[in-house]
């Protein structure tokens, strides 16, 4: 389909890593022009624009910075939420890889209309490439200029900082992610009171995504109105990655506008693998409840994906095919969240593991139809209550496990069917 | 200040009071584990969901502040109920489910709340539960046990080691459902208050080392007293089974010791147990010293002290171990004999600090009530034989009489040197309950009660006045002190036969303007704050 890449515009573009080259595609005017700006008509820009959080919670990035306290002397902090760790997410990876000065300009921007002077991009501890492709970045936009007492000569200081995480899926949650920053454990805090109030250091902080931060350089460049003009509606705006995965021909970070059908997408990477039929696929990585071949025309934005019962999340799309065993998929992901749930509030921590047991039972064999039952009357009691969302985030496949396939399942149980047989993801043969 | 409706109640509390605490003032409890009024507010144990009008989701009730009118909170609405439920269900499908052997059984939140809002039955059908092997006894100090198999997460602990006491000994280490609290290497939980850590955890995880497998909880009579081990005064519950003490405990009281205790003290009452007690009076005859019956006990006493001998003095040595009653009727004694021989004597114990919210309080003597007995008038007269002249000088071989109430009045009753130098009066009788070496030294000896076995006040190191009560009757031929020291006084005066301590206190407060209008009857139970010349002004 016809569509400018606007985000991947760099990719593949080594020159682009270098300051010099990254302003031969255009770099760095979007920044010029914020500086100029007025730091509240940034943020209403951004606002206008209609940017909606590319993280997973999908909350509006205007808005968000709209809650930092004005007119105060008061240090302020932007995060940069680069701790990409939901299972079958990698965009941000690539964005950082290939493009990290689009990521320090939406820094800068954001610190501009916030009037922060720090921004700490926090890291996931394995992207250990693209931290340091960012270290080299940042070292060279201070060298021009970009960064550091007075950014592009306008007297604006801004410093930004890479600071790696040590591997804790929970450190992606915003305030796990502080927790982490400030050295501390990492495990999420009681909201009220929010980062913007009370945030990194106990400073105001605003927390994006590296997507999200990405956007802004663009929204700032092109305006809001051409922001606005791509996507489904005005609540579903910009450009947006999907990161493909699972049985398809050609896996990988796709750039379409907000809103393409999960067709077009599967259409665009080469269709399923070797042909065979779709069974499920999880539209938002792996929080995100599957959905059924049955809704492959699905618009993948963030309220057609809600109003379907799922989520549009990070746009971490894994697809499965008929050979497939989705209680075996589900029981992955229990294992991942049962593995990285923080011990810290009840539900997510005792209910994440017996979401695990009774999966396992089931997929091995050992199950009956009373654990299917138990499990659909267990599982609600995981989310909603939690501390943070990783209780949420781990119902999600289960709750959509039985949804969806519970007649299925039930059919398998009964004829003792489990555990069915493992098809190799690989044909070795087909790759020799 | 902002009016919230909570389960149809409707009260006004000051901004930015939490759900739990609001809820507690109309008699609504929400339950709650991790919640504690003392320690920061982490909303991690879940148990405390409400629902509040307009709100989509369940809020946990302690990490929810009333910040503005109109609040409707509803504690045990259908979903809040269900959610409370399941959050139970949660805690216990790995608990081992020992209350037969848990020393935590019968004052356990788990037990309580598995009791309201649980469920009896269990839908967690797994032969193996989440276990800690080798983790269910960790001595993780000198005073506390740990069994992480019981431990439900809750972190009172993590953060009353950081919050309260700062030394930071305990920690969160692994996630997920293996999640478990410990010390670091080398770093036992070991600081003055590290038991208290019992008192907060609301299950059977951390355990007294104390206090282990010493007693079923339900058999202890419990009564609120205040602990003897300095002069701070700590509130405490006495917890007994039939006249065997078996914990301390500190009893909530803002104004002196809040919430905690410190280990010394919880270990004070150890001491009924280590000393040997005296049983009958005893009276030395014809250089023997037999056991007599009362009457002819205090008879003696009564001749030694009236007798006035040309040769030496009479003189009387108290202790910051006696009540404010029993320190004014010694007072009233010495009127009596004419003596101005008297005085208190009180060890100067290492400081012992609580925190509370008024910056802490700090117990600087080794006996609680030097205060009281100085207000009661036991201060020693100029040129009067007082505490100095009769333990570190010669003043005792000037004594015909000698009277020490309290036979373990502080280190030197033990000691043989000092024990020598009182041992010089020509008549020396003792009271206490400790048979002593003092006691073994003397030529009387009169058996009282302990301190759980009569009731009085003590004053404390901020003038704070403050009321005890008899736990359990002292053994068959002991006497409370008052009730011995009445006696005494009835020989010399008939209108104090048989006066009881409340009778003591209230003829006390009429005499003394620092405690005017005050009856003993009428002693708040947190205290009441006192101005008293000696102590300097109360706070």
């Amino acid at each position: 389909m016809a569509f400018e890449r606007v985000l991947t515009r760099n990719v593949g573009r080594a020159a682009a890593r270098t300051v010099r080259g990254y302003r031969e595609s255009g770099g760095y005017e979007a920044l010029g022009r914020a500086l100029k700006l007025d730091p509240g008509e940034i943020v209403e820009e951004v606002k206008r624009s209609g940017l909606r959080g590319r993280g997973g919670a999908g909350f509006p990035c205007g808005a968000k910075w709209g809650f930092v306290p004005r007119g105060t002397d008061r240090t302020k902090y932007i995060v940069c939420n680069a701790d990409e760790s939901e299972p079958g997410t990698f965009k941000d990876r690539l964005l950082m890889e290939h493009d990290p000065h689009q990521l320090i300009e939406g820094c800068v921007i954001a610190g501009r209309a916030v009037a922060a002077n720090t921004t700490y991009i926090y890291i996931r501890g394995e992207y250990t490439h693209a931290a340091r492709v960012l270290e080299e970045a940042i070292r060279d936009a201070y060298d021009q200029g970009v960064l550091g007492a007075s950014v592009l000569g306008s007297g604006f200081r801004h410093d930004v900082y890479v600071h790696r995480g040590a591997g804790a899926y929970i450190c992606g949650e915003e305030t796990g992610m502080l927790e982490s920053l400030e050295g501390k454990r990492g495990q999420p805090r009681v909201k009220p009171p929010f980062p913007a109030v009370v945030g990194a250091f106990g400073a105001p902080t605003v927390i994006n995504n590296v997507e999200t931060l990405c956007c802004v350089t663009h929204i700032l460049q092109r305006g809001s109105e051409w922001f606005k003009s791509i996507g489904t509606d005005e609540r579903n705006t910009g450009p947006k990655l999907y990161a493909i995965s699972g049985h398809v021909e050609r896996p990988g970070t796709y750039e379409y506008p907000i809103g393409v059908t999960f067709q077009e997408l599967l259409d665009g990477c080469g269709g399923m693998y070797r042909g065979r039929a779709l069974k499920a696929f999880i539209p938002g990585g792996a929080s995100a409840p599957m959905l059924t071949a049955a809704e492959s025309g699905i618009r993948m934005d963030f309220d057609n994906l809600a109003k379907a019962g799922s989520m549009l999340g990070s746009a971490a799309v894994i697809v499965m095919d008929e050979t497939t065993c989705v209680v075996r998929a589900a029981l992955r992901l229990a294992r991942f969240f049962a593995h990285e749930s923080c011990g810290q509030c009840t539900p997510c921590r005792e209910g994440t593991n017996w979401m695990r047991l009774v999966l396992e039972r089931i997929e091995s064999g050992h199950g009956s139809e009373a654990d299917l039952d138990l499990l659909a009357r267990v599982v609600p009691n995981v989310g909603g209550i939690s501390l943070c969302a990783l209780g949420d985030a781990a119902q999600g496949p289960v709750k959509s496990l039985i949804e969806k396939f519970g007649d299925e399942i039930r059919d398998n149980l009964r004829n003792r069917r489990y555990p069915l047989p493992r098809v190799p993801f690989f044909d070795l043969g087909a790759v020799a | 200040m902002p009016i919230v409706t909570i389960d149809d109640r409707t009260l006004e509390v000051p901004t930015g009071t939490n759900l739990v605490e609001a809820a507690s003032r109309v008699g609504v409890q929400i339950p709650h584990y991790c919640y504690h009024p003392r320690l920061s507010v982490v909303g991690q144990c879940r148990m405390c969901m409400v629902e509040i009008q307009g709100m989509p989701k369940l809020q946990a009730a302690c990490s929810t502040q009333v910040v503005r009118d109109g609040m409707v909170v509803r504690t045990s609405s259908e979903t809040a109920a269900e959610a409370q439920r399941a959050i139970m269900e949660f805690l216990l499908i790995n608990h081992p489910l020992d209350c037969p052997i848990c020393d935590q059984a019968g004052e356990c939140g788990l037990q309580d709340y598995s009791f309201k809002h649980g469920q009896a039955f269990s839908r967690f059908r797994f032969e193996e539960k989440r276990t800690y092997p080798e983790k269910e006894r960790i001595p993780l100090g000198p005073h506390v046990m740990l069994n992480m198999n019981r431990c439900i997460q809750c972190t009172r602990c993590i953060r009353f080691t950081h919050e309260v006491t700062k030394t930071g000994e305990l920690s969160f280490f692994e996630r997920g459902s293996h999640a478990e609290i410990g010390t670091f290497p080398d770093k036992p939980l070991d600081n003055p208050l590290s038991t208290c850590v019992v008192d907060i955890c609301p299950v059977g995880a951390l355990t007294s080392t104390r206090f282990r497998f010493a007693e079923r909880v339900w058999y202890l009579d419990k009564k609120p007293s205040i602990c003897t081990g300095c002069d701070a005064g700590c509130n405490i519950t006495l917890e007994h089974r039939r006249g065997a003490i078996r914990r301390y405990k500190p009893r909530f009281n803002p104004e002196v010791n809040d919430y905690w205790m410190c280990d010394f003290g919880r270990a004070t009452h150890e001491r009924y147990q280590e000393l040997p007690r005296l049983a009958v009076p005893r009276l030395r005859k014809d250089g023997e010293v037999v056991a007599v019956g009362w009457r002819e006990a205090l008879d003696a006493l009564f001749h030694a002290l009236r007798a006035k001998r040309a040769d030496g003095a009479t003189a009387l040595l108290g202790s910051g171990f006696l009540s404010t009653e029993e320190a004014w009727l010694l007072r009233r004694l010495a009127g009596f004999v004419e003596t101005p021989h008297f005085s208190i004597w009180t060890d100067s114990g290492p400081a012992r600090a609580i925190p509370n919210p008024a910056g802490g309080i700090v117990g600087r003597e080794a006996a609680p009530n030097r205060r009281g007995a100085e207000l009661a008038g036991l201060v020693a007269e100029e040129g009067g034989l007082d505490a100095e002249a009769l333990l570190l000088g010669d003043g005792a071989s000037r004594c015909a009489t000698l009277l020490v109430a309290d036979s373990d009045f502080g280190k030197a009753a033990h000691d043989p040197k000092i024990v020598e130098r009182l041992r010089a009066a020509h008549f020396l009788a003792v009271m206490g309950w400790a048979d002593t070496p003092l006691a073994r030294a003397a030529d009387l000896v009169l058996p009282v009660a302990t301190h759980a076995e009569r009731d009085g006040t003590f004053v404390n190191v901020n003038g704070r006045l403050q009321r005890f009560e008899r736990a359990f009757p002292p053994p068959s031929h002991v006497r409370p002190a008052i009730e011995v020291l009445a006696d005494l006084l009835s020989r010399f005066d008939p209108k104090w036969a048989s006066v009881s301590t409340a009778v003591v206190f209230d003829l006390l407060a009429e005499e003394l303007p620092a405690l005017a209008g005050l009856r003993w009857a009428e002693i708040p139970a947190t205290g009441v704050p006192i101005v008293h010349a000696s102590a300097g002004a109360a706070p």
